[in-house]
């Protein structure tokens, strides 16, 4: 009677829980997969780059810089600083990531922007705890709950589709996977 | 019951998020100019923060790299350039023309966001010098050009290069 009480409230423990962390579960996997593959592409940002010939540009840095800022027709207000790179190249630095890289004596250059990827960008920041605070506590609550999730899981079951029956082979398999890396990994 | 004691178990795990802001005004050198006023320590924050009070110009640390090898040090600047794949360094720009100051951190230790050039940055950290050989000096001129999405012909590179960057422990963007 006893055995069956637990097996019960493990049952429902993993089933409501398992109910409030699939918004998040989803999530994070969603984000894993996009963060696995950051050699290949920035899963945050789009980068766009385009060609611009504005003319050679005169006068003081600030002054090159209004003329940048002019002649691309960007938001003057939205405009952080300037840098000269080398003795020919100055950078006009704005808001939200955009860059307007220009030749001065040329007046050829290069106009970036970049954008949020809409969605990836939101559940990465929740993944890699980019918000701190007290999203941390979430995180580490959610993280036990994964913890309880897979331990409820294994005693769904019993009999020969039960942990002790064809299950042991499952949790071995799952467990030989990681174990096989992490002995290449210091072979 | 099972069920009373499953549901309080669930509604006590979530709670809700907060975050930090920037904002703006005007500053300094030639080659140099940032809206970005000099933090007091508000602003966006990364790893440890920064905790050392007088800052160190970046020009000297680039003239005498080695006087301050190994010394924690703080530093100021504009962000010049952000690592585009990971967050993982950024460029501060020192007070002469074309002079930069790597900041790095171990790959998700402290995420930088890309967006941040031209925002005023804290940053502190120990100073790290490394003598590169001239393969190595090559072969990250050719990542640093791949990072950026330019070309690079690793073999107009004659001379190996001296790398002078900041161990980053904590920064603060404003």
């Amino acid at each position: 009677m006893r055995h069956r009480n637990w097996r019960r409230w493990f049952r429902a423990f993993h089933r409501d829980i398992g109910y409030t962390a699939v918004a998040l579960i989803l999530a994070y996997g969603i984000s894993g997969i996009a963060v696995n593959h950051i050699e290949d592409w920035n899963p945050n940002y789009k980068f766009e780059r385009r060609d611009v010939a504005i003319g050679a540009l005169s006068g003081s840095l600030s002054e090159m810089e209004g003329q940048v800022v002019e002649r691309l027709r960007l938001d003057r207000g939205a405009v952080r600083g300037h840098f000269q790179e080398t003795e020919t190249t100055l950078r006009v630095f704005l808001d939200e990531g955009q860059e307007a890289v220009v030749d001065i004596h040329t007046g050829r250059g290069t106009l970036k922007t970049l954008s949020t990827r809409t969605g990836l960008f939101e559940v990465n920041s929740l993944h890699l705890n980019n918000l701190k605070g007290v999203w941390t506590y979430v995180a580490d609550v959610f993280a036990f709950a994964l913890i309880v999730l897979a331990l409820t899981g294994m005693t769904m079951m019993k009999g020969d589709r039960g942990l002790f029956g064809r299950g042991k082979y499952f949790v071995a398999a799952g467990l030989a996977i990681p174990i096989g890396f992490i002995v290449y990994m210091y072979s | 019951m099972t069920r009373l004691a499953s549901i309080l178990f669930v509604a006590a795990s979530f709670v809700a998020c907060s975050k930090s802001e920037s904002k703006k005004s005007d500053s300094h050198a030639p080659g140099v100019a940032a809206r970005t006023a000099p933090t007091k320590g508000k602003g966006q924050s990364f790893g440890a923060g920064v905790k050392l009070t007088t800052p160190t110009p970046i020009a000297a640390i680039i003239a005498e790299p080695k006087k301050f090898a190994g010394q924690t040090v703080r530093v100021e600047g504009m962000v010049t350039d952000v690592c585009e794949m990971r967050g993982c360094w950024f460029e501060m720009a020192g007070e002469k023309p074309g002079e930069k100051l790597r900041f790095k951190v171990t790959d998700g230790e402290m995420v930088f966001p890309v967006d941040s050039k031209g925002k005023h940055a804290v940053a502190e950290g120990v100073v790290a010098v490394k003598d590169l050989t001239l393969d190595d000096t090559k072969a990250m001129a050719v990542e640093e050009a791949k990072e950026k999405g330019q070309d690079c012909d690793p073999d107009k590179i004659t001379e190996p290069k001296t790398v002078v960057r900041l161990d980053g422990t904590g920064a603060i963007f404003d």
